[in-house]
C-alpha cells in the first residue's frame, strides 16, 4: 500500500526559471551582482518573561548574541536579524531540511518558539557600489551612515512588498529576505532598479 | 517680420557654437543648446503660441519660467506626445516635436475664437447656469461641445512606452532652488558638515543670477565649493513640487526629457520622495501681471522675463519696448533691452516721478510717471500700447512690439503655504510672504528679501541655521554678493486699470476681473468660493502670477484690504506632474506584486485560466479544448463528486500559533473552542469582530500542547493577523502567545473524492488511511515521493478529502506524485471555480457570505459559540437587531426551470412585489443535481419558507426567475460522505 | 506623510502602518454588558487636538504603537509601546 521511501528532493526555488544566471542592464562599469541565497531560515520567538533564558541558550549553542532591534548579528554561520520585540530570524546556509529549526529547537527549549520558514522566504543578496541607490527605488529607510551601516537591520516594505533589509559589510551587500510567494515580483522590482547600473545575476 | 536676427551675438547662457533643430507646428526651427522651445521660438520670430482655454484668444510667451500661463504646447508624437508642457521650461534637443494647443485648424486661423465674440454669453459660472435645460441635451450636445471648445493639450491615446521610478532620499538639509539664496544656502548648510540636497528646477543653477554677468564669477566660485562638497547633492531638473506633513517634500527630476535619444535602462522621470530634517525653500519670487484690458495678448511679457531672454538666452524679444512697473526692479528690463540692440524703450511708472525715473531720463530712456496702460492695439501681434496719465480722460498710442509689465513681485510661498506656514501681509512690497514655521525657512525672495546681494546673505543665513537645527556647527564663512546693486523694491500695488475691455487675472483659464466682481455679486466673496466659482488660480500654472491680482481685485469689490482676503489655498502639485512619475514602477503587471504559489508554472503549463484573489493569482478553471468555462467547471466538479479531484489550496491563510497560553489565546479569538482539542485533531473555528458580525472562518490543528496550526480564508490572512496583533498586544497582554504567518512555508493541495483514499494512499508513505488510522478531522505527518507531509483529514467540497501541506519547496514533487498515484483513478485538477460550485453544493459558507454583514445566527452557526468565556464579538452579538428573529437568515436556492440562471446579487422577492425579502449570496450551476442553477442565499423567515416559491429578481437585467427555498444543504446533509 | 518613531525601529514612514484608531479606549471585562461594548467598540470623541492613537507597524515589527498625535497638525507629540502610558500635552 505504501510506496517506498526515497530520499529528500531537493526543493524547489520560488525564482526557477526567473533568476537565470547572467549579466543584465547597463553595459560597461562593474555590475551589481544580486544572487539568490539557498537558506534555512528559522523565526525564533521568546516565550513571555524568557528572553533572558532564550538568550544564554542561544548563546551557548550557538555562540550567537541575539541582537537588539535594529541590529543583526552573526556567529559560525549564522545571522541573527531582529524582527520583532524578542523575535529573530535566524539564517544559516541551507542544509538538511528542517536541521536548523530542529536544532534551535533543541537549545531553546521551552524558553523559546521555533517556526521553520526555510521554504516560506527567500533570501536575495544585491553586492555593490550602486546598491544603495538601487535600494533607494524602493526602500523608504535612510540606509546612509550613521542611519544605517554593516550589521544594521530592519524591517520594512520595498515595493509594497514585507522586506527584512540586513547590511552584510561596507560594500554595501544587502541581505533582502521576502515572502517566498512575493519572490519573482521582488526580484522583478530588483533587477529593474538595478538595470540603470548593469547588473549580474549568480 | 523684420529682417534683423532677434539672437543677439554674445552673452547668455547658450552655446552658439552648436545648432539644434526641431519643429512647432510642422515647421523647421534651430536654436541652440541653453534655449528652452520659448527662447528659441522668440529666437525665431515666433510669437503666436497658443489659443486660450475658453475664449480661444491669441497668445504668446507670457514668461521665463514654470511660471508660465500661456506658452503650453504637445511636445512628443503617438504615444510619447505629452500635453501642456511649458515651453519656458522645456529644453530643446535634436528632434524635438512640438504642437501648439486648443486650435483648429490652425493657430493663426482659429474657428473657435469665434467664442470671443460670443464671450458675453459665457460669463462666468456658465456652465451651472447656461447648459441647464433640456435635460437629455446635457450628455448629447452640451458636454461634447463644451469639450472640444474648451480645454488644453491631447493625452496620447497608446500606452506610454517609458518608463519612470520612485526613488527616496533623506537629507540633514534639503535647499530648494538655486538662485542667489539656495546657492548660499546650500553651501553653508554643506559647509558646516550637514548632509545637503539642493533641488533645482532648472537645468541651470543659478536663477535669477543666470541674468547677472557682474555675478557670474561669484555664481562660478559658489558652484564649484558645492560640487566640491562629499556631502552635497545637487539635483538639476528636480521640481520640489508638494510639501507634506512632517517635512516629507515630493520632487520631480526630468532625467531624460532634454535628450534627443535617451540611454537604455534609465528611466524618463524619477518622482522622489524627501525626507529632510530641516528645509530651506529658496524658491525666489513670481513677478506679477496687472489686470489692464488685452493684457493677454502676444507681445505682452513680464519684465523680469524679457530681460531673462536676453540676458540669459540673447534673444530680444522685441524692438519697440514699453515697460509698464510699478517698481525700480524693472527698470532694469529697459536697459538690458536697449543694450541688445532694442530700438526705443517707454517706461510707463504707475508711480509718481522718483529718482528711478529721474535715473532713467538721465540715460536717455523715456519716462512717463503717474501713468497707466489702458489696453494695447494688436491682434496676434502687438504694434501699439494705449497708456494714459492716471487721473486723466484719453490715452495716448505709443508704438510698440512688446509690452513688459511687472506689477512687484510675489515670493514663491507655494511649499511653505501647503506645510502650513502662516502667511504675513508684506506692505512694502504688496504681497504675502512666509511667517515662522518648525524645521523650515524661507530664504531671499522667497520671503521677500529682494536682490541678489541681500537674497544670498539670507541664503547664507537660513542654510547654516538649517545646519545648526541638525546638529552642526557652523560652518567657515565665505564671500558673498554686496547689497549695492539691489533695487529698491518697495512698489505701489497696481492690480488693475479701470478701463473697458477684458482684463485677465488668470491667463491659462481666462478669468477676468470681471468675472471676479461676478462671482462676489453673485454672492461668492470668501476667497475659496469666488476661486472655484471663477475657475481663478485653478490652471496648471495656479495662478502664480495673478493669483494675488485676481484676490486684490475680490478685495476691492469688497472693500477690504487685499491681506484680509487673502489668497486661495496652495496645493500639490506646484507645478504639473506626469502620471507615469506618480505610479511610477508599479505599472503593468507590477501595478500590485502578484503572489504565486509554488505550483504557479504547472498551472500554467496545463493551461489555467486564472483569477485574482486579493494579490494572489489562482486558478479559476483548465479548459480543455473546445470546452467553454461551465464546461470546464463542470468536467472538474463532476470528477470530485464521482472519482477525485486536487486542488491547490496554498493561498489559505496559515498561521502558527505556540505559547502556554496558545490555547486561552484561541479560545478568545473564536467563538468555539480550541483549548479542549486533542492533539493530533482539527477543529472547524469561527471568528467574530469585537461588533458581534462574523469575520473569518477556517480550520485549526493542534500539534502539540502549546502548539496550533491556524487556516484562515485567503482574503483575510492578513487582516487576521492584524486582529491577532492587536489582542494579544493591547487586551492581553500577559498572554504567553507567539505566532507568526506560515502562509508561505506550507503549500498544501485538497485531493478530494470518492476515491481520495485510494489515491492518497498510492502517493503517501508511511501512513494509516483507514478511518481508524486517519478519522474525519485527523491530522498526521508522513511523507510523499520522500518529501515530507502533513496530511489533514478535513473537508470544503463535501466529499471524502485530504489535505496534504509540504514544506513550500516540495509543492511540485508532492503535486506531481499524487497526480502520478491518482491517474488510475481518474484523478483531475480542479480550480477554484470547481472548488465554489462543491462547497456551494455542501452549503459551506464563504467570502460571500462572511461580508462583515452577517451573524453567526444569521449563517446558521451560531450553535458553535461556546456557552461560558469570554471571546471577541460575544458580548455585541446578542444587540437586539442581531439576535432580531426577522434578520434574513442562511438558506439554499433552485431555479425552478433548471436552465433559467440566477444571478449573485438577486434579490428575493415575492411575485408582483417589489419589497426586498432578501438577497442570494452566491450561485452556481450543480452537477449534483443535473447542472441546475442553485445558490445560497440570505432570506428574511429563510427556514419557514423553505418548500415555498419566491421571485430572484435583477432589475439591472430586467430578469426575474422564479426560485424554490430549500435547504442550504444540497448534498450530504448528514455528512456520510466525509466520513467514508 | 507621517514620520511615526517606533519605540523599536526608530523613526519609519507612515506607509508601513495601518490606522487602529483611539487607544484611550479600554476592552471592558467580558461581564460589562451592551453598553459597555457599545462604547468601547462604536462611541469615540473625535478630539479636536491631541489625541491617543493606535497605529500598527504592520510592514515592520508588527507592534501597535501608542501616538499622541494633533488631529489638526498632525503633530506628533509622543510615541510609545503599547503598555505605555504617555502624557498628553494641554493644547
Amino acid at each position: 500500500m505504501s510506496a517506498p521511501e526515497p530520499a529528500v528532493p531537493a526543493p524547489r526555488s520560488p525564482l526557477a526559471g526567473v533568476a537565470t544566471t547572467g549579466r543584465y542592464g547597463a553595459a560597461g562599469g562593474t555590475p551589481l551582482a544580486i544572487a539568490e541565497i539557498p537558506a534555512a531560515i528559522v523565526q525564533l520567538a521568546a516565550r513571555r518573561g524568557r528572553a533572558g533564558d532564550l538568550a544564554r541558550a542561544v548563546s551557548g549553542a550557538f555562540g550567537l548574541d541575539l541582537p537588539p532591534p535594529g541590529r543583526a548579528a552573526s556567529a559560525r554561520g549564522i545571522d541573527a536579524i531582529w524582527i520583532q520585540p524578542d523575535a529573530w530570524l535566524l539564517l544559516a546556509p541551507r542544509g538538511a531540511e528542517g536541521a536548523l529549526a530542529a536544532e534551535v529547537k533543541r537549545a531553546a527549549g521551552d524558553a523559546g518558539s521555533v517556526v521553520d520558514q526555510s521554504h516560506g522566504k527567500t533570501l536575495m543578496s544585491l553586492a555593490g557600489a550602486a546598491a544603495r541607490r538601487v535600494m533607494a527605488k524602493g526602500c523608504r529607510l535612510d540606509l546612509d551612515a550613521p542611519a544605517f551601516g554593516p550589521g544594521r537591520a530592519a524591517v520594512t516594505q520595498i515595493a509594497q512588498i514585507g522586506c527584512v533589509v540586513h547590511q552584510r559589510d561596507a560594500i554595501p551587500t544587502y541581505g533582502l529576505v521576502v515572502p517566498s510567494s512575493l519572490a519573482i515580483p521582488f526580484f522583478e522590482w530588483l533587477t529593474s532598479s538595478a538595470a540603470e547600473f548593469g547588473y549580474e545575476v549568480g | 517680420m523684420t529682417g534683423r536676427a532677434f539672437r543677439i551675438a554674445g552673452g547668455g547662457h547658450i552655446d552658439r557654437s552648436r545648432t539644434v533643430r526641431f519643429r512647432f507646428d510642422g515647421k523647421e526651427h534651430s536654436g541652440h543648446p541653453g534655449d528652452t522651445l520659448a527662447s528659441a521660438l522668440l529666437a525665431a520670430g515666433v510669437r503666436l503660441v497658443g489659443r486660450s482655454f475658453k475664449y480661444h484668444r491669441p497668445r504668446g510667451i507670457y514668461s521665463a519660467g514654470p511660471e508660465e500661463p500661456n506658452a503650453l504646447v504637445e511636445i512628443g508624437t503617438g504615444a510619447r506626445r505629452t500635453p501642456n508642457t511649458r515651453m519656458t521650461t522645456a529644453e530643446i534637443h535634436d528632434g524635438l516635436v512640438a504642437e501648439s494647443q486648443n486650435r483648429w485648424p490652425s493657430l493663426r486661423f482659429d474657428a473657435m475664437a469665434a467664442t470671443s465674440v460670443a464671450a458675453r454669453l459665457l460669463p462666468a459660472g456658465f456652465y451651472y447656469k447656461t447648459f441647464m435645460w433640456p435635460a437629455s441635451f446635457w450628455e448629447k450636445v452640451y458636454e461634447p461641445m463644451i469639450r472640444r471648445a474648451a480645454g488644453l493639450g491631447r493625452a496620447a491615446t497608446e500606452p506610454d512606452p517609458d518608463h519612470y521610478e520612485a526613488a527616496h532620499a533623506h537629507c540633514d538639509v534639503l535647499v530648494v532652488g538655486a538662485g542667489a539664496a539656495g546657492l548660499a544656502a546650500a553651501r553653508a548648510a554643506g559647509e558646516a558638515g550637514a548632509r545637503v540636497l539642493l533641488a533645482e528646477q532648472d537645468f541651470l543653477l543659478g536663477g535669477g543670477l543666470l541674468l547677472e554677468p557682474a555675478h557670474e564669477a561669484w555664481r562660478g566660485e559658489t558652484l564649484a565649493a558645492i560640487i566640491a562638497l562629499p556631502n552635497v547633492t545637487v539635483m538639476p531638473r528636480t521640481t520640489v513640487f508638494g510639501y507634506y506633513d512632517h517635512n516629507m517634500l515630493g520632487a520631480l527630476e526630468r532625467v531624460t526629457d532634454h535628450l534627443a535619444t535617451a540611454p537604455d535602462h534609465v528611466p524618463r522621470q524619477r518622482s522622489w520622495t524627501i525626507r529632510a530634517r530641516e528645509v530651506v525653500l529658496a524658491t525666489g519670487a513670481d513677478e506679477r501681471l496687472v489686470a489692464f484690458p488685452d493684457n493677454d495678448r502676444p507681445g505682452v511679457m513680464l519684465a523680469g522675463a524679457a530681460r531673462a531672454y536676453v540676458a540669459r538666452f540673447g534673444v530680444v524679444p522685441g524692438r519697440r519696448v514699453v515697460l509698464f512697473t510699478n517698481n525700480d526692479a524693472a527698470y532694469a528690463t529697459a536697459d538690458t533691452l536697449l543694450a541688445a540692440g532694442a530700438d526705443s524703450a517707454t517706461i510707463v511708472d504707475f508711480r509718481p516721478f522718483g529718482t528711478a525715473a529721474a535715473a532713467a531720463r538721465a540715460r536717455g530712456i523715456e519716462v512717463l510717471p503717474g501713468s497707466e496702460v489702458i489696453g494695447v492695439d494688436g491682434g496676434t501681434s502687438l504694434y501699439a500700447v494705449q497708456v494714459r496719465r492716471r487721473g486723466t480722460w484719453g490715452s495716448t498710442q505709443v508704438p510698440a512690439d512688446l509690452l513688459c509689465v511687472s506689477g512687484g513681485y510675489s515670493p514663491a510661498v507655494h511649499l511653505a503655504s501647503q506645510a502650513r506656514t502662516p502667511l504675513a501681509w508684506d506692505a512694502r512690497i504688496a504681497a504675502f510672504v512666509p511667517g515662522e514655521a518648525a524645521r523650515q525657512r524661507s530664504a531671499g525672495g522667497a520671503r521677500g528679501v529682494f536682490g541678489i546681494g541681500a537674497a544670498a546673505h539670507d541664503g547664507a543665513a537660513a542654510g547654516r541655521a538649517a545646519a545648526i537645527a541638525t546638529g552642526c556647527r557652523v560652518g567657515s564663512e565665505f564671500v558673498l554678493p554686496g547689497r549695492n546693486g539691489d533695487a529698491d523694491p518697495t512698489v505701489m500695488p497696481c492690480w488693475e486699470i479701470a478701463a473697458p475691455g477684458k482684463a485677465f487675472v488668470d491667463l491659462q483659464n481666462d478669468v477676468t476681473a470681471a468675472d471676479i466682481r461676478l462671482a462676489r455679486q453673485e454672492g461668492y466673496e470668501h476667497i475659496e468660493h469666488a476661486k472655484r466659482y471663477t475657475t481663478h488660480t485653478m490652471a496648471t500654472d495656479q495662478g502664480k502670477i495673478g493669483g494675488l491680482v485676481g484676490a486684490a481685485v475680490l478685495a476691492e469689490a469688497r472693500g477690504l484690504p487685499v491681506e484680509q482676503v487673502g489668497i486661495p489655498t496652495y496645493r500639490p502639485y506646484v507645478t504639473p506632474v506626469t502620471w507615469g512619475a506618480v505610479a511610477a514602477h508599479h505599472v503593468g503587471k507590477a501595478f500590485a506584486p502578484i503572489r504565486r504559489t509554488m505550483l504557479h508554472d504547472w498551472h500554467v503549463r496545463n493551461g489555467a485560466d486564472f483569477m485574482e484573489a486579493g494579490l494572489w493569482l489562482r486558478p479559476g478553471f483548465y479548459p480543455q479544448k473546445g470546452e467553454s468555462p461551465w464546461d470546464s467547471v463542470l468536467r472538474e466538479a463532476r470528477a470530485v463528486r464521482r472519482a477525485v479531484g486536487i486542488c491547490d489550496v496554498s493561498t489559505l491563510g496559515k498561521i502558527d500559533v505556540q505559547g502556554k497560553d496558545a490555547g486561552v489565546f484561541l479560545d478568545r479569538l473564536y467563538m468555539n473552542t480550541f483549548s479542549t482539542l486533542a492533539i493530533g485533531k482539527a477543529r472547524y473555528g469561527i471568528m467574530l469582530r469585537e461588533d458581534g458580525m462574523v469575520f473569518d472562518d477556517g480550520t485549526t490543528t493542534r500539534l502539540a500542547e502549546d502548539h496550533f496550526f491556524v487556516t484562515t480564508t485567503t482574503a483575510n490572512a492578513a487582516r487576521v493577523m492584524e486582529h491577532m496583533d492587536l489582542y494579544a498586544q493591547t487586551v492581553w497582554p500577559d498572554l504567553d502567545v507567539q505566532y507568526c504567518s506560515v502562509t508561505d512555508q506550507w503549500a498544501s493541495m485538497s485531493i478530494a473524492g470518492p476515491k481520495a483514499r485510494s489515491t492518497v494512499a498510492r502517493a503517501v508513505a508511511g501512513l494509516d488511511l483507514s478511518n481508524e488510522g486517519l478519522p474525519f478531522m485527523g491530522v498526521a505527518d508522513a511523507t510523499v515521493a520522500g518529501c515530507p507531509v502533513r496530511v489533514f483529514r478535513i473537508s470544503f467540497s463535501g466529499e471524502l478529502a485530504y489535505e496534504i501541506a509540504t514544506p513550500a519547496g516540495y509543492a511540485l514533487a508532492v503535486w506531481e506524485a499524487v497526480l502520478a498515484a491518482g491517474r488510475a483513478d481518474g484523478i483531475v485538477p480542479y480550480g477554484v471555480e470547481a472548488l465554489g460550485l462543491l462547497r456551494i453544493e455542501k452549503g459551506h459558507v464563504a467570502g460571500s457570505e462572511l461580508n462583515g454583514h452577517t451573524t453567526a445566527r444569521d449563517l446558521g452557526l451560531d450553535r458553535m459559540a461556546k456557552k461560558r468565556g469570554d471571546f471577541v464579538g460575544r458580548v455585541l452579538a446578542e444587540r437586539p437587531g442581531l439576535v432580531d428573529p426577522g434578520r434574513p437568515t442562511f438558506v439554499g436556492i433552485r431555479s425552478v426551470d433548471p436552465k433559467r440562471q440566477v444571478r449573485q446579487g438577486a434579490h428575493l422577492v415575492e411575485p408582483g412585489s417589489f419589497k426586498s425579502l432578501g438577497w442570494v449570496s452566491s450561485v452556481t450551476r450543480s452537477v449534483e443535481l443535473g447542472d441546475a442553477w442553485i445558490g445560497l442565499a440570505l432570506l428574511t423567515d429563510g427556514k419557514a419558507r423553505i418548500g415555498s416559491r419566491l421571485v430572484a429578481a435583477f432589475p439591472l437585467k430586467d430578469e426575474a426567475v422564479e426560485v424554490e427555498i430549500v435547504s442550504p444543504h444540497f448534498i450530504d446533509p448528514e455528512n456520510a460522505r466525509v466520513r467514508a | 506623510m507621517h514620520l511615526i518613531d517606533c519605540p523599536w525601529c526608530g523613526p519609519r514612514d507612515e506607509a508601513e502602518f495601518a490606522y487602529r484608531g483611539d487607544a484611550t479606549v479600554t476592552r471592558p471585562a467580558p461581564d460589562a454588558g451592551i453598553d459597555a461594548f457599545y462604547d468601547y467598540v462604536f462611541t469615540r470623541a473625535n478630539p479636536r487636538g491631541w489625541h491617543v492613537e493606535w497605529w500598527h507597524h504592520a510592514a515592520g515589527c508588527r507592534q501597535h504603537v501608542k501616538v499622541v498625535r494633533h488631529t489638526m497638525t498632525h503633530a506628533i507629540a509622543a510615541t510609545g509601546r503599547a503598555t505605555d502610558i504617555l502624557e498628553v500635552p494641554a493644547a
